[in-house]
């Protein structure tokens, strides 16, 4: 079939929906392959060898653990921060957090050699009211009421949680659910309150209020919020993460060393202009003291185990982590254990100070390399006991929890926290960095399948092909991770955006992935161990994706055809546009309008809030990390880190609003089938289709037809038949491209807070559930209130139907590198990669993408029944991982509206 | 004042809902009741600080808030208080 656009329409009469007593027997499977259909039987993933005996006992651990909330740390922050009133405010926030850490419990777990936590629980974490302290308020106190109002809470309403696993999805006993995903003892609730209402009016949540109201046009905000269209504030919701910790100073000097160098500065600037650098010394000196202190309270913990201790090697254990501890509270690592436990350390220090998600430990097994070699080479570790630390380091990287609104850690994190390690990529001079160490990750990767850390490759031409094996072998098992990343375009993509700060190219090839996509900025960091110079790279920057975080393209659109009004709530989002709408071109112009206006709006407002977090709650212990913060005598909030160019606009469901403007500009301005005002009721009848929320399915598969049905099957059809991205279709792809040329473009045009160019950052993460469920049906079909397309260059689930090369093509057809990232998700059937043939075509597959120019791609390597059957029987695949959108996650975990998105994702049967 | 798991040096905790016995490694719940050996742990409701204004709420030395269950193992402050 030719459609008068010149190109062949893609039949997509398989996928059309329909009523279910239309359905014949074999349409009830409503999965979408490309390929031959899979055989009868479920087929299970590869057989993977199992993690050490000690590994597995906490892996089982954990499984039995909820998530759990203690008011401990937010306590003593709060007590010691109003005890200081009048005082510097670095300093007082200093002395808040050194109260903080060392009043946390100590708790070490049964066969841990790394050990210590955020909190008082295996899956410990707490509030942070002087970040925002309305999200957790009981329904009806004042406080949630006034968020409310406001729209910061909206999302929260459209966001489904994952029923199982660790999620304490309501109220038992003695114990509080708070946002569907953290349990709260009674006997805290009280003084939670009363603590966050200590904080109305001086989080940073409420001064950023306060501020961006000034904000000319802030009303929009409010509306956009209200709508959805922009899914949450980052300044007071997650101010840091998505960005590469850097360990290098701890490793280096330990910390006194860093006390020292700052006891040294202190000297050097009292009294001199530019005082500022004199309260952050001092505010590190603070700090670092009670993260002292929390370190020996684990090494008196240890000893008060040991002593109760009857099993022998147990009791050994214990004194040697106590040892261990004292030694590293105060001193740089002796050995690669020392180090694994001191990067650990301060990980989970950065993760105290802030709300923080996707912190990543960045290319760890490059950074610890030279304390492995040098401990294998005089035999004081060999790849065994290496291996089990791994294992039991992917354990302790599990554990971690965020604690945050359900919007936010449903909605957007699906309770991920994206510690993303890399490995690959080039070393300073330009060699390949892969090494023996990284191996023995992927092979713990393997061994111990856990979703964090979740790993990415660093893909070069350069990398020796026994690594990119072992990588497959890893992701072909069905772990979700490695993702593959192309090293290249992430190096320009950074040469074009902070070489005015002085990147180039050999610091370019430091840069290592923030969160789970984001392009970072890397140092090398000279790391000299027995009089030798190893340069380690490290990350150099803050929070690398805060800004205009998301926005709904699909949404947009929808707002732009009825003329600034969301016709869900009946509310007006912007004024009207004042086109007529009578050429495809009238559209894509009011949509762009809209987008900007949005943009500009936005990044205004939350400038502010990030200004106010800077003011209230500035960065200690990242800022000491992050070179150059130390050199400058400047946190991270004051541009002390080496490279600041870091805010960018987000967006979510781009393959929907292209395949709706390809559909539109078709049916109506092409070949003239039908007129706006006709789309524009469909939409709103939503083709005769029950919502998502009424059918119970998120995405287009197991829908209900209502008694309207047959009068909008045709619009209906010809909507779904229209050209669809991810085809090869020239007609399709064109509206891509022209998109992504003007959103990367115009991104530059606002300003962040540090005065730098904002860019184009494109991933969903898990934006796309909660965004679809706002949002009425769209004109390629797709049905109201169901999950967008994940990612960026992934085509919407099913309507990839001409193999993984023509979706590589589409993928593609834009220039990668003038984005922070791009994202394509695909489903691959197990039988596809099986055995060491099928490693070889898989490594293919990739290699082509990434040849292509494609900047990411990652894999689910799963049957789409399995999926289903885990769907309906979640208590027997408690360990199921699947890849969402950028990480890695216990499928029980992950709330219904993604499910069925991961559901419905073409699975290839054939590569 | 009746007293569990929660309230006993040997308890750690798991999660909100379950712990481990430190001595005998069993898991239990933070809600049992005491064993035979049980050492209370530093809590603001076992300091002579500490007065009550509610079940769940209370003060620290007359005028800074505090809850009974906050552990106060590493509080400079803590005294226990004085059997009666």
């Amino acid at each position: 079939m030719i459609s008068s656009s010149g190109y062949p329409s893609i039949p997509l009469s398989v996928y059309q929906l329909k009523n279910r007593q239309e359905m014949s027997d074999h349409e009830t499977n409503p999965a979408h392959y490309y390929g031959q259909a899979p055989g009868e039987n479920i087929e299970d993933r590869e057989a993977k060898p199992q993690p050490t005996s000690r590994a597995q006992a906490a892996r089982e651990l954990y499984f039995e653990a909820k998530s759990s909330a203690s008011m401990e740390f937010p306590y003593w922050y709060t007590r010691r921060w109003e005890k200081l009133e009048g005082e510097i405010p670095v300093i007082r926030r200093a002395e808040a957090l050194k109260s903080g850490f060392e009043h946390l419990t100590p708790v070490i777990y049964p066969g841990e050699l790394i050990t210590m936590g955020k909190a008082c629980y295996l899956r410990g974490s707490y509030p942070m009211p002087w970040l925002s302290e309305a999200f957790f308020m009981a329904a009806g106190d004042q406080l949630y009421k006034e968020a409310q109002e406001s729209g910061k809470l909206t999302a929260d309403g459209f966001t489904t949680m994952g029923k199982g696993g660790g999620n304490v999805t309501k109220s038992i006993g003695n114990v509080i659910s708070i946002a569907g995903k953290f349990g709260l003892r009674t006997e805290e609730m009280p003084a939670m309150i009363e603590i966050a209402k200590k904080w109305k009016d001086r989080s940073v949540d409420d001064i950023g209020h306060k501020y961006e109201q000034l904000v000319p046009g802030y009303k929009e905000k409010e509306a956009l919020m209200r709508s959805v269209i922009c899914m949450f504030d980052s300044g007071y919701t997650l101010p840091q993460g998505r960005e590469v910790i850097n360990y290098y100073y701890p490793l280096q000097f330990g910390i006194d060393g860093i006390i020292k160098n700052c006891e040294e500065s202190l000297a050097e600037t009292a009294g001199y202009p530019d005082m500022d650098r004199l309260y952050f010394f001092k505010a590190v000196i603070i700090m670092l003291e009670g993260i002292k202190s929390w370190i020996r309270n684990y090494a008196d913990e240890a000893r008060f185990l040991a002593s109760l201790e009857q099993d022998k090697n147990q009791k050994t254990e214990y004194l040697e982590m106590a040892e261990r501890l004292d030694w590293l509270s105060s001193n740089p690592p002796r050995s690669f254990h020392d180090a694994l436990q001191l990067i650990w350390i301060f990980h989970v220090a950065v993760l105290n100070e802030d709300a923080i998600s996707g912190l990543s430990p960045g290319r760890v097994g490059q950074v610890l390399y030279p304390f492995w070699q040098r401990d294998i080479k005089n035999g004081a570790i060999n790849r065994e006991k290496t291996l089990e630390l791994l294992e039991l380091m992917r354990i302790k990287f599990t554990e971690l929890d965020c604690f945050a609104s359900m919007g936010v850690v449903g909605g957007v994190l699906s309770g991920n926290t994206f510690n993303n390690l890399c490995l690959g990529g080039l070393q300073k001079d330009g060699a390949s960095a892969a090494n023996e160490l990284e191996m023995l990750i992927l092979q713990a990767g393997i061994t111990c399948d856990t979703p964090q850390p979740t790993l990415s490759v660093l893909y070069d031409e350069k990398l020796p092909e026994e690594f990119l094996l072992k990588g497959v072998e890893c992701t072909k098992i069905g772990t979700g991770y490695p993702a593959w990343v192309n090293n290249r375009v992430a190096m320009e993509f950074l040469l074009d955006n902070y070489g005015h700060e002085g990147l180039g190219h050999e610091e370019a090839r430091a840069w290592s992935i923030g969160g789970c996509l984001e392009t970072s900025p890397g140092s090398w960091m000279p790391l000299e161990l027995d009089g030798e110079i190893h340069w380690i790279p490290g990350g150099s920057a803050p929070a690398t994706s805060v800004g205009v975080h998301f926005l709904s393209l699909p949404k947009l659109l929808e707002v732009a055809l009825f003329d600034g009004m969301d016709m869900r709530t009946g509310q007006r989002v912007f004024p009207s546009h004042g086109y007529i709408l009578d050429s495809y071109e009238g559209i894509w112009q009011a949509f762009k309008d809209y987008f900007s206006r949005a943009c500009h709006v936005l990044a205004l407002t939350n400038n502010i809030q990030h200004d106010a977090w800077r003011k209230i709650s500035p960065s200690l212990v990242n800022s000491m990390l992050k070179p150059d913060c130390l050199a400058k005598g400047k946190d991270i909030g004051q541009m002390g880190s080496r490279y600041n160019s870091t805010f960018n606009i987000e967006s979510c469901g781009t393959a929907n609003l292209v395949n709706s403007l390809a559909s539109l500009k078709k049916n109506i301005y092409t070949d003239h089938l039908y007129s706006l005002e006709d789309y524009r009721k469909a939409i709103l009848a939503n083709f005769g289709y029950k919502t998502a929320n009424e059918s119970g399915s998120y995405s287009l598969v197991d829908q209900v037809a209502t008694e309207d049905y047959h009068n909008w099957k045709k619009i209906h059809r010809l909507s779904l038949d229209a050209p669809k991205f991810g085809n090869d279709h020239p007609f399709v792809d064109a509206i891509m491209k022209e998109w992504e040329a003007w959103f990367c473009s115009m991104a530059h045009n606002y300003r962040s807070l540090y005065d730098q160019p904002m860019y184009a950052c494109q991933i969903s993460v898990s934006t796309h559930g909660p965004m679809g469920a706002v949002t009425l049906a769209g004109a390629d079909g797709r049905l109201c209130g169901t999950t967008f397309s994940d990612g960026s260059v992934s085509a919407y689930p099913g309507t990839d139907r001409n193999g993984p090369y023509a979706l590589f093509n589409s993928a593609t057809c834009w220039n990668h590198a003038t984005s922070q990232n791009s994202q394509l998700n695909m489903k691959i059937h197990p039988s596809v990669v099986k055995g060491r043939e099928g490693a070889r075509k898989f490594l293919e597959l990739i290699r082509a993408y990434l040849r292509k120019g494609g900047f990411h791609v990652q894999f689910n390597i799963v049957d789409s029944r399995m999926l289903r059957q885990a769907q309906a029987e979640p208590e027997k695949y408690r360990s199921l991982l699947v890849r969402v959108a950028g990480f890695t996650q216990y499928w029980v975990e992950l709330g219904k509206q993604i499910q069925d998105e991961v559901i419905a994702r073409t699975e290839y049967e054939e590569i | 004042m009746e007293l569990s798991c929660k309230d006993c040096r040997y308890f750690l905790p798991v999660d909100v809902f379950r712990g481990i016995c430190k001595i005998n490694k069993e898991k239990i719940s933070p809600d049992d009741a005491f064993c035979e050996k049980v050492e209370k742990i530093s809590k603001c409701k076992f300091c002579q600080y500490y007065t009550s204004e509610s079940n769940s709420l209370g003060k620290c030395m007359g005028h800074t808030l505090c809850y009974p269950d906050l552990v106060a193992a590493k509080c400079a402050d803590f005294k226990w208080e004085i059997q009666k």
